[in-house]
């Protein structure tokens, strides 16, 4: 629902690189979290068989609040002491807000992720597109907004997401395990 | 020792399908590939261009003959620098028409990143020479019926690919006014837009690494009739692993040719040296490799022995993925209305030198020898000016001091106050001329403002219109005063239509800039820890040599198609809308994802 306190985002966490669990490559079941600084907003499933270089291309909406200045990502990892967090990335609200391009602008962003110490430890890339509540796209002047830019589906005709290893979410679901 | 990490990952991407790279310049837009580039130069060799077959019609031509109509035929020449023709090819006769449609295509290569300038000349074929090969005929001896001229990339831009010219008499003739129209109408062959998307995989490689497992990479290349090969794509290295499945695998078939061609698929271990051992290799066509995805089978590499015995390995190749599609091309968007727009950014700083004086970088040369801003703008303006509908072209200067006599990092070239743009290239280069006069060298050398601006205006056009992808040249001659900042502009911009070319004149050590272009180094990241979403920045110093017909400059080019692919194919833009004519030709592949590259 609507809701004047918040806005909806269409956050697809799609991939990271390089993630470490103590300086050695992850093996498997990295996951990522997204959450405000107050609540958590979703999370992707695990994947099992992709090491350091993760790759979910999940797609959630989540709402934020209105006043929320930043995102938080967060790459962890299930290991048999519980989940383990490898990394952290604050996404500013102002990077995919605000500025010159349309609101509905599909944004492809990617961050730096630090462990708990601080150090650098891989990178991770995400899509974020606000979603015009419905009631108030009528009263948006600018359609033309949407034109050409449909919703960044990871197609296959060669459809390179960037910010991503060439190909790997394209065909990522077909490698064997 | 300070920040001495190895460069073994600098190694590592440009063997090419770079693990962190955010662009397709490993194969994925049009097979361009760093090293391959580089060996196709230094051999001479000309590289795999998108061939466009061009239909020739006329309408209206002359009546040479008494007692019948003229008998056209069209010859088509290229024009070389020196102003001399080469001929391309010629269509067929057609008997007794004043407007020809001539069936026989001539094909030519077009290369994005050079000004192609095409001569047409259509003759009068006398009666007594009706029988001789076409490709015999003694041009002089036949009647010339007019000539026309146009560059190659106007036929690509126009809307459906046709443009239709006056013919006239060959210049310093005098001739008739009315001599008729040629129509010239462009196609890229099917074979430009045809690709194979693999997911190549093997198992039980050799070891070649003594602390730990082989790090391999597969060069594929394709036999040639000399007997050599040449390499036409490379996949990443995977580290450490004898089972390694490499990242999807994107080969066009103007690199492969033919489905039968064979090519040489060799494995290799990476070495941070350079001399990669060969773990094995094997030969197969893409139908082979096409036979092997469906029998789920695999094969086995050999490797020659010092004896030249040939051992069969136990390493075998599987193709987990074979998938043939059809994507769209370059030209496909531009002629559909997809435009480049050129924007200009010239330094004005001191490290220049006095203007007036011979020395320096911006001195002009009363007898109109250009110097090395000159030709930058015209190398670079004189390919992109046709991609541009309008040819107005924004244009600033930075480092310089203004007729207020504050320093401004991004002032209108034009010295205006409120436009900021050009008309043409011509406009760019007496913007420039004049403001040599009215600007007083200053300092120092940032780069951020300049790009802030362009990023400004690619991102409006966003709003109004999605068909704009813009290019910003910047011309400097030194070292930039805050690399940070730079760095944290690009990383804004990467996420825009925009490709920013640095072109670096006279003498200084440009090290510090190959830093910004992440095919040298790593992908940029900003002082808020946002890092770069692709690689929009190429730079290249005027000084460096690489021979051949093609400039530095010129060089500098080649990416941008792939750069303008890569943002709109990830954005799902296409180029539309398809006229019937186009439709047609795009039955299969171009509407789904196969079926049967999805049940697995």
């Amino acid at each position: 629902m609507f809701s004047m306190a918040s806005s909806t985002l269409e956050i697809t966490v799609i991939s990271g690189e390089d993630i470490r669990n103590n300086r050695k490559p992850v093996k498997k079941n990295a996951f990522a979290v997204i959450r405000t600084d107050s609540q958590p907003l979703c999370r992707t499933e695990m994947d099992k068989d992709g090491g350091s270089y993760p790759y979910w291309n999940e797609k959630h909406n989540v709402e934020i609040p209105q006043h929320a200045r930043f995102i938080t990502v967060e790459v962890q990892c299930k290991t048999s002491a519980g989940d383990k967090t490898l990394g952290m990335a604050r996404i500013p609200v102002s990077d995919f807000v605000g500025g010159f391009v349309p609101q509905s602008y599909l944004h492809f962003l990617s961050y730096r992720l630090r462990n708990s110490n601080g150090e650098r430890n891989g990178i991770i890339n995400v899509s974020v597109k606000a979603k015009v509540p419905e009631y108030a796209a009528s009263l948006c002047s600018s359609t033309a907004t949407t034109i050409g830019v449909p919703f960044g589906k990871t197609s296959c005709y060669g459809g390179v997401v960037p910010g991503v290893p060439v190909g790997v979410p394209i065909m990522k679901q077909y490698y064997q395990g | 020792m300070g920040n001495c990490f190895s460069d073994v990952q600098g190694g590592k991407q440009a063997v090419g399908g770079v693990q962190q790279s955010t662009t397709a310049t490993n194969n994925n837009n049009g097979g361009h590939n760093d090293a391959v580039e580089f060996f196709y130069r230094s051999r001479g060799l000309q590289q795999l261009f998108t061939q466009i077959e061009l239909s020739l019609s006329a309408f209206n031509l002359r009546d040479r003959d008494i007692i019948s109509k003229s008998d056209p035929m069209a010859v088509l020449y290229a024009k070389k620098i020196d102003g001399k023709l080469e001929e391309l090819g010629r269509t067929e006769v057609i008997l007794n028409s004043l407007n020809p449609t001539w069936m026989e295509k001539i094909t030519v290569a077009f290369q994005f990143e050079i000004v192609q300038p095409l001569v047409f000349h259509v003759y009068d074929v006398d009666t007594k020479f009706h029988n001789i090969p076409v490709k015999m005929l003694k041009l002089e001896d036949q009647d010339f019926l007019g000539e026309a001229t146009c560059v190659l990339s106007e036929v690509l831009t126009k809307r459906n690919q046709s443009l239709t010219l006056n013919l006239h008499s060959k210049i310093g003739h005098v001739g008739l006014r009315n001599l008729g129209v040629l129509t010239i109408h462009a196609e890229e062959t099917v074979a430009s837009r045809r690709v194979v998307e693999m997911i190549l995989r093997c198992s039980y490689l050799d070891n070649k690494d003594i602390f730990s497992k082989s790090d391999p990479f597969l060069r594929i290349s394709r036999i040639v009739e000399s007997g050599g090969s040449i390499p036409i794509c490379k996949t990443e290295v995977v580290n450490d692993n004898l089972n390694p499945t490499w990242k999807p695998l994107c080969l066009s078939m103007q690199q492969f040719g033919s489905k039968d061609n064979p090519l040489i698929i060799e494995c290799f271990d990476f070495n941070s040296s350079g001399k990669h051992s060969l773990i094995g290799k094997l030969q197969k066509s893409v139908a082979d490799l096409e036979k092997l995805h469906e029998g789920r089978s695999g094969a086995n590499l050999t490797i020659t022995s010092h004896h030249g015995h040939k051992k069969v390995l136990k390493g075998e190749l599987f193709v987990d993925q074979f998938c043939e599609k059809e994507q769209y091309s370059f030209i496909d968007y531009i002629s559909c209305g997809f435009e480049l727009n050129f924007m200009v950014a010239v330094d004005f700083t001191a490290s220049n030198g006095n203007p007036r004086n011979p020395d320096s970088l911006h001195y002009i040369d009363p007898f109109g020898q250009l110097n090395s801003y000159q030709k930058a703008i015209m190398e670079v303006g004189e390919v992109i000016q046709f991609y541009d509908s309008d040819r107005r072209f924004p244009a600033w200067g930075f480092g310089g001091k203004t007729f207020d006599g504050t320093i401004s990092h991004c002032f209108n070239l034009n010295g205006s106050t409120g436009s900021f743009e050009v008309e043409g290239v011509g406009g760019i280069m007496s913007a420039y001329a004049s403001a040599l006069h009215n600007v007083t060298l200053a300092g120092p050398t940032l780069f951020g403002q300049v790009i802030k601006r362009a990023a400004q205006i690619a991102s409006q056009s966003v709003s109004y219109n999605s068909k704009k992808y813009f290019v910003l040249l910047i011309i400097t001659d030194g070292v930039l005063t805050d690399l940070q900042e730079t760095k944290d502009a690009l990383v804004k911009a990467s996420d825009l239509p925009l490709s920013i070319l640095i072109v670096g004149v006279g003498g200084a050590n440009f090290g510090q800039m190959e830093d910004l272009d992440a095919d040298k180094g790593q992908r940029l990241e900003s002082s808020t820890g946002r890092v770069a979403t692709r690689d929009i920045v190429q730079f290249v110093p005027m000084r460096d040599v690489h021979g051949g017909q093609i400039s530095v400059v010129q060089a500098l080019l080649e990416e941008l198609p792939g750069q303008f692919l890569t943002y709109m194919r990830c954005r799902d833009i296409k180029p539309h809308p398809l006229d019937e004519a186009q439709a047609s030709g795009y039955e299969c592949g171009l509407t789904s994802w196969s079926p049967e590259c999805a049940r697995h």
